[in-house]
């Protein structure tokens, strides 16, 4: 039989220690605070875009490395996987909305994946070098009509090329 | 006079494998006057620092290599060795499918903030974790906060000791 729940009440210690009423930050964000730290944001864009352009040609590599021998597929599959999850994560943060699209786009079709055949192999170097295009020609935001034209073309292919290997 | 958090009297650990993603949380912490921020890049350091130092919040990711930031959460709010079981943990994940975000909810996460996230997503979950946070519930197979966050009608038996 299920025991009944205990109800423990929020302990005050934090609460107590830094909340206060005349020093510190409104606990509803001010514009003039949100945009001193969105500049912290702006400021790291430049490192970010190093990093997943850093990303995108350590996943070019692992596929010409790997793609020939299927016993290694399940590490390269790792490493494209590992890294369009941190390109999802960051592109967007930093403005690349588009980034983060295709990342995820990449990120879901590997989902489950131990082995890539020629075409899935395709549809991974069509997003790598999407991703670069967006990168290279700075691509802020969600783009336009071209860019939600691709985005669909990207669904459409791996929903055909996708089955779990 | 409106409520105010002095961050400068809290510490944090961001727990994330990616150095420039903990950089880039540490640097916006930084923005607003917190000056205790300790950074882990795997489980076992993330211990350490709980137990040799303690902190006030940790900020986690979920992926962080072979492991998982929700056994990070298991650990701090069920062993035995924890420090403190009730020390709020903000996940900051790219992995926010569904799936992940109802295991970091079962395993008692405080809040949850997908990847990519703005600085205002950021900023609303240290509020909520500092300044209004919820009840914990001890049940057979949960402790953590009340995962009820909306009041729904409920028809069924009151199991809740807090329920009369």
């Amino acid at each position: 039989m299920a025991k009944r729940a205990q109800i423990i009440p929020p302990r005050p210690d934090l609460k107590r220690k830094a909340v206060n009423f005349s020093k510190g930050f409104d606990l509803k964000l001010t514009p003039e605070v949100l945009q001193k730290l969105e500049t912290v944001v702006h400021k790291s864009q430049d490192k970010f875009t190093a990093d997943i352009a850093e990303r995108l040609t350590d996943m070019r590599r692992s596929i010409a490395q790997n793609a020939a021998d299927a016993s290694l597929h399940p590490y390269m599959i790792k490493a494209l996987s590992d890294a369009s999850r941190e390109i999802k994560g960051a592109g967007g943060t930093i403005g690349f909305d588009l980034l983060t699209h295709i990342g995820k786009s990449l990120n879901d079709f590997l989902d489950g994946m131990s082995n890539l055949s020629a075409r899935q192999l395709e549809v991974c170097t069509l997003h790598i070098d999407a991703m670069y295009v967006v990168l290279a020609n700075r691509i802020t935001g969600a783009g336009g009509a071209v860019e939600a034209e691709l985005m669909r073309a990207f669904d459409e292919a791996c929903a055909k090329f996708r089955e779990v290997s | 006079m409106p409520e105010k958090i002095d961050f400068s009297k809290v510490s944090f650990l961001i727990v994330d494998t990616n150095p420039l993603s903990a950089q880039l949380v540490r640097d916006i912490l930084g923005m607003l006057d917190v000056t205790a921020v300790r950074t882990a890049t795997n489980i076992e350091r993330a211990q350490n620092v709980l137990r040799r130092d303690g902190v006030d919040v940790v900020i986690t990711e979920h992926a962080l290599g072979d492991e998982s930031g929700v056994d990070l959460i298991d650990w701090i709010r069920n062993a035995a060795d924890s420090p403190d079981r009730m020390t709020p943990v903000i996940m900051l994940t790219a992995n926010s499918a569904q799936n992940y975000v109802m295991t970091a909810r079962d395993k008692g996460v405080s809040e949850f903030l997908a990847k990519p996230f703005t600085v205002e997503g950021l900023y609303r979950r240290l509020v909520s974790v500092i300044a209004r946070p919820r009840s914990f519930v001890n049940i057979d197979d949960y402790f953590g906060p009340d995962r009820r966050r909306r009041q729904v009608p409920y028809d069924g038996p009151e199991r809740r000791s807090s329920d009369g």
